[in-house]
């Protein structure tokens, strides 16, 4: 039995996640009292779609919300991994009154 | 003994990690206010500064830092993960830190090889 190697396919998991977002959010105003429940949501979907495709995988997905008025925003990540296998995937979407910041980091699990 | 040692070196100890991020972070903005020019080269300083430290202490894992900075301007910012692993080996720190001008986030999530 051949054991194909696995890369990220990071263009999927992107769409992915937009999807999620979109399905969630798409079209709300920021509101304060569900922003909580909102970025809860999306990793959950997300990481439920990304199980879903079975690839021998570790997951973390982080999701930020911002309320738009004039404040900077900045993030960086930085990863120690085997970059053959492994990767990541960030998603910047926005509407009138909020930006949403989600990352996917995949770390292929060892066999 | 030996079990016990071996136990030391392979688990995501927390505390351990928390620290080396304080140090990360304080080192990097620790005075500093918040400046739109110079944020970008900060983050990368605090995410790379964290990795160097991690990776020094020769545990068998695989890392991720993330780092958010943003500026204190009475908007409200929300941020959430979720995680896919293995429960007994794999494990995330996070550390929120803020001055008079900015807050910043960093997290860093080790998995074990």
């Amino acid at each position: 039995m051949e054991f194909q190697s696995v890369s990220f396919n990071s263009d999927e998991a992107s769409n992915c996640v937009k999807e999620c977002i979109e399905s969630i959010i798409g079209g709300l105003d920021y509101n304060q009292n569900k922003v909580n429940q909102w970025t809860a949501s999306i990793v959950e979907h997300s990481l439920t779609q990304l199980v879903k495709q079975g690839k021998p995988y570790k997951y973390i997905v982080n999701s930020a919300i911002m309320q738009k008025s004039g404040a900077g925003l900045h993030t960086a990540n930085s990863c120690y991994w085997d970059t053959t296998t492994d990767g990541s995937c960030t998603v910047r979407w926005e509407n009138r009154t909020m930006y949403c910041v989600v990352s996917v980091f995949a770390v292929a699990v060892g066999l | 003994m030996d079990d016990f040692q071996t136990a030391e070196e392979t688990t995501f100890v927390v505390d351990e990690v928390s620290s080396i991020i304080k140090e990360s972070v304080d080192a990097a903005i620790g005075g500093s206010t918040y400046q739109h020019s110079r944020v970008n080269q900060w983050s990368s300083s605090v995410v790379e500064n964290c990795l160097g430290q991690l990776t020094k202490l020769g545990k068998p894992f695989k890392y991720i830092v993330t780092c958010i900075i943003m500026q204190k301007n009475g908007a409200g910012l929300q941020t959430a993960t979720s995680c896919f692993w293995d429960n007994t080996t794999d494990g995330s720190c996070t550390v929120r830190w803020e001055n008079k001008s900015m807050y910043c986030i960093v997290s860093v999530f080790g998995l074990a090889i």
